[in-house]
């Protein structure tokens, strides 16, 4: 291995990247973007359910349970329909999220120290948010309920003793989704760019005919990789720094971790992403092939790394398929360190993953790129 | 006096094609060798094997005193290439392009300066070093691609249709670069459609259906074949040569 | 626009693509590989979530306990642990969501009628899971309580009682959305990407000179060069909604007919999308790396389809009415989960259709800035 020959090749890649003035956007500016647009997009906080509410009591009763519905920043009152039917139709229609009926005979069985029915209708397509939400129509009713009976402030311990759940909540106790989500957007622009930018960077040199050029000197496959993928690691590990910053300043997301290991796991995380590029672009022959082949990569990706589908509620064969997953390793680790502050000491194994599946990724690339005289 | 290119029984096959069908070839040390014959022939195919870009289906030999098979990666030091379609960097300058191929080559870099002055000198690139090659004609290309493929100073130099679309000045002032090259040892393998071109090799093959027809010094081939017609050029020949093979 | 024109420019587009068995292969078997997976692999709902339990008291009450919070269908108790550190050690390295911590003497305090307190601590890294995990611990104590209470209850009753039901999605399954909803997504990035090097690749080439000494008007060129990409979108649909149905029971409520129709015009608007890059951008790469910009993550996050629209900024709801999955992905919904005919959705058929149009006129100009 030829230190020199290999820099001069990543001048070159340098060159080439940032002469084309199209790339530059592509670099910079559109990890930026795209992390504020996401960052403001991916949050399953249940917030702003629209509510619609047919009253058929009309009294200060039931008034006031809709009152307090209303005045919870889970629900918006969207509308006062005028009867079932209507109702059903905004459901339908999927105008309202949330559908709450109260019967006529509502605040005459309460007076009367019965209990009174609410029926509570919920479109369940967002199966996920509908189990919270209707958790949070629940705390609603018996927060109101409490008030009613003006009963002491202390919710699940009754008079006569029982069980009395101490719920607490680690890491991210207001359950928000942002802190959360926002290092895994991180973590997966950076690997967008670095796979789409190096699966295409050899199947490009065939496509342009230098590929052979290159066949007749004395360049080992080792230090053609490295030219190609030096580059890239650098722009990426840039891009890093430059969307982390840009998320904490942005979104101030707390960095409870090491950003030191959080670099040098990243370091990892991109000789797998790119090993995986370099494998694709060789045995891609044309940019469209590579392209295709990316995504035949990219999707299951980012689907099965548990960024929006934990990966623990998978079967069994999928959940085994995930560990190869480089992202779902990374995820492990920017979260870990975002949100729990932890370090090596607990994310090692995926670390160790991270590692392994780059030294099998890269070495197959280089295995196949050997085999290049036909 | 060793020979820059021996190779015998040399064939490729792609799938059940035959492109190259077990040539013996011999290229003496200092010598042009004119690689001539009709389009898929099987030039670039034995110029790309003698090259190391593709494997050999069978064969044996020796180029650049390395064996072809054994020291595949060794001979790649000793020569130099220049393709058929131009295949270097069109995004780069020529300045950057001389100075990749010089790390690649392994150039010590306090010889870099000298080795691009003598490049760019020696073709005469100097007006368009530092402009984007896509924007260059083709004829400066060309002198580019030769340029780079001098650039680690080889014995043995290949060089496929080094002058189809070049104006016929400059493809003057090629031979005449080459023949200076030649005075100093260093050997050609030169493919080209050009027939003309072909009175400036020492010696030339005729190549069809990927089979060595003729080959030999050009005047005593015509002798050869039209022994009755001292006035007859190559073209003459090679028409005759190639009509009895299609018979 | 002759016919014959656009038909010999789609012919030579399919060799393209049937010459290049590879390609073709990637463009109809990720989508349905995809599908397949993920109907059997994605899910958001919370069920047997990995606990761990600590029990310092070991009485009957305590285990009778960790029998129930296993036997629920929100948890499944993976470990039991001595010590707290133990847990949150668990905790931290993520092989558990949620810890239970039974205090010593806690059975004895239930029986004699004292309050009993329990910790219970919960991942909240994950807000989705977390507050599901929440949801279902708080209403797992709940029962157990009122159980304790029995008919003889102590406390008061609850004064209004709620009575949930819940329509569409009756087991609340996510896979009843994520199946479509994932077909809009890949729809989008396939015909988009196939699209996307379809110009560009003969721009690079130097093939788009020829065509562009044929007497051929930039309509016929777009029209050919789509056409294909159409087609192979077009299979892609069928297949996937064969396999979703066949494999997963997951098929349109009501309008096949329209199913069909908006899937024609969201795969007009996929491949439209990515011949305008194509011809925009000039080179393969950055006509890729665009496509796959604005139809991948747009289509997945800005949609409707996991993330609700009304949950962003109003800034970006306006940008999520400009994403063609937004009203792909309302009208699957309207046709899978609803039930509703294509008739009661057209408003969503209106703005796929001039989309369309739109994206077909913005690919006829920009073919035409190619000098055609
Ligand atoms: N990779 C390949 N796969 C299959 N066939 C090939 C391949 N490369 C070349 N051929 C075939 O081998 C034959 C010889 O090709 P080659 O390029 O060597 O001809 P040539 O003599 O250089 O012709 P030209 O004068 O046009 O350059 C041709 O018929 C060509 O189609
Ligand atoms: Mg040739």
């Amino acid at each position: 291995m030829n230190g020199r020959c290999v820099r001069e090749l990543v001048r070159k890649e340098f060159l080439q990247l940032f002469r084309d003035r199209r790339n530059r956007p592509l670099l910079i500016v559109a990890p930026l973007l795209q992390l504020i647009l996401f960052g403001y997009v991916v949050t399953t906080d249940v917030r702003e359910t629209r509510l619609a509410v047919v009253d058929e009591s009309r009294t200060p009763l039931s008034r006031s349970l809709i009152e307090a519905f209303a005045a919870s920043p889970a629900f918006r009152l969207q509308a006062s329909a005028a009867d079932a039917r209507s109702l059903e139709e905004d459901l339908l229609q999927r105008r309202v999220d949330l559908g709450i009926h109260i019967a006529s005979d509502f605040a005459v069985r309460l007076t009367a120290r019965r209990p009174a029915e609410v029926q509570l209708l919920f479109d369940g397509s967002l199966s996920h948010l509908t189990s919270q939400r209707a958790a949070a129509a629940q705390a609603v009713i018996e927060d109101w309920n409490r008030r009613l009976l003006s009963l002491g402030s202390e919710p699940r311990s009754p008079a006569g003793g029982g069980i009395e759940g101490r719920i607490r909540t680690w890491y991210n106790p207001n359950l928000e989704s942002r802190p959360y989500f926002v290092p895994g957007i991180v973590a997966f622009l950076v690997m967008l760019l670095s796979l789409l930018f190096t699966s295409l960077a050899i199947v490009r040199e065939k496509e342009a005919g230098t590929m052979e050029q290159l066949i007749v000197t004395p360049l080992r496959p080792v230090e053609f990789l490295l030219g190609k993928t030096i580059p890239f690691f650098l722009v990426a590990q840039g891009q890093m720094v430059l969307v982390i910053g840009f998320a904490r300043a942005w979104f101030e997301v707390p960095l409870a971790g090491s950003a030191v290991f959080l670099f040098a796991a990243s370091g990892l995380f991109l000789v797998c992403t790119l090993g995986v590029g370099l494998w694709i672009s060789t045995v891609s022959r044309t940019q469209q092939q590579a392209v295709l082949t990316t995504f035949l990569f990219l999707v299951p990706f980012f689907l099965l790394s548990g960024f929006v589908f934990p990966i623990e509620r998978m079967p069994l064969l999928v959940r085994a398929a995930a560990r190869l997953n480089p992202l779902a390793h990374f995820l492990v680790i920017v979260r870990g360190v975002f949100l729990k502050g932890v370090g090596p000491t607990v994310l090692w194994p995926s670390c160790l993953a991270l590692a392994g599946i780059g030294a099998i990724v890269f070495g197959a690339a280089l295995l196949k790129f050997r085999k290049r005289p036909g | 006096m060793a020979e820059a290119v021996a190779v015998r029984g040399l064939s490729k096959r792609f799938g059940r094609f035959t492109a190259v069908d077990g040539i013996d070839l011999t290229v003496q040390e200092g010598e042009i060798f004119g690689f001539l014959g009709p389009n898929g022939a099987g030039k670039s195919t034995t110029i790309r094997m003698l090259c190391g870009i593709l494997k050999p289906s069978g064969g044996c030999g020796r180029v650049a005193g390395l064996d072809l098979f054994r020291d595949a990666e060794r001979i790649k030091r000793r020569i130099g290439y220049l393709s058929q379609q131009f295949s270097l960097y069109d995004d780069l300058t020529p300045y950057e392009n001389l100075r990749l191929f010089l790390g690649i080559y392994r150039v010590a870099p306090s010889l870099w300066a000298e080795r691009i002055e003598e490049a760019v000198a020696s073709v005469g690139l100097r007006p368009d070093l530092h402009r984007i090659v896509r924007g260059l004609p083709p004829g400066a290309r060309q002198r580019l691609a030769l340029a780079c493929a001098l650039l680690h100073r080889p014995r043995l130099l290949f060089l496929d249709e080094p002058t189809s679309g070049v104006d016929p000045l400059a493809r003057r002032a090629f031979w005449e670069f080459i023949g200076g090259l030649t005075r100093q040892g260093i050997s050609a393998f030169v493919s080209t459609h050009h027939l003309e071109e072909a009175d400036r090799c020492g010696r030339v093959a005729l190549m069809h259906e990927g089979r060595i027809v003729a080959c030999g010094p050009p005047r005593r081939l015509v002798a050869e074949v039209l022994p009755e017609r001292p006035e007859a050029g190559l073209e003459d020949a090679f028409a005759i040569l190639l009509r009895g093979r299609a018979a | 626009m002759r016919a014959r024109c656009i038909r010999a420019v789609a012919r030579k587009e399919m060799i393209h693509l049937l010459r290049d068995p590879r390609s073709l292969a990637l463009a109809f078997l990720i989508p349905l590989l995809l599908v397949l997976l993920f109907g059997y692999a994605l899910s958001l709902d919370v069920e047997e979530l990995a606990a761990a339990v600590v029990d310092r008291d070991c009485s009957p009450e305590s285990r009778d306990l960790i029998r129930r919070i296993d036997a629920s269908r929100a948890f499944a108790v993976r470990a039991e642990l001595e010590t707290d550190t133990a847990l949150s050690r668990a905790i931290d390295a993520g092989r558990v969501s949620v810890g239970w911590v039974v205090p010593a003497g806690w059975g004895a305090a239930l029986r004699a009628g004292r309050p009993a307190p329990l910790q219970v601590l919960i991942d909240g890294s994950d807000p989705n899971t977390g507050s599901q995990a929440r949801a279902f611990a708080a209403a797992l104590i709940e029962r157990l309580n009122a159980e304790r209470r029995g008919g003889r209850h102590a406390g008061v009753p609850p004064a209004v009682e709620a009575r949930i039901r819940i329509w569409f999605n009756e087991n609340l399954e996510s896979r009843t959305f994520i199946v479509p909803g994932i077909l809009a997504v890949i729809l989008m990035i396939a015909g988009a990407l196939l699209a996307s090097t379809a110009i560009a690749r003969e721009a690079e080439s130097g093939t788009l000179e020829t065509l562009r000494m044929l007497p051929l008007t930039a309509g016929e060129l777009t029209a050919g060069k789509a056409l294909p990409y159409v087609a192979v979108a077009w299979i892609d649909v069928l297949a996937a909604a064969v396999l979703a149905w066949g494999v997963f029971g997951i098929a349109p409520r009501a309008g096949i007919a329209g199913f069909l129709l908006a899937s024609f015009l969201y795969i007009l608007v996929a491949v439209g999308t990515g011949l305008l890059l194509s011809a925009l951008a000039g080179s393969q790469l950055v006509a890729t790396q665009l496509a796959i910009l604005a139809t991948y993550l747009p289509s997945l996050l800005l949609s409707d389809f996991v993330f609700p629209r009304q949950n962003m900024p109003s800034a970006l709801q306006a940008l999520s009415a400009l994403v063609p999955a937004t009203y792909f992905i309302d009208l699957l919904n309207g046709f899978y989960l609803r039930g509703i005919p294509a008739s009661g959705l057209w408003p969503s058929f209106l703005v796929l259709f001039g989309m369309a149009v739109a994206l077909a006129a913005g690919c006829v100009w920009a073919v035409r800035r190619e000098g055609f």
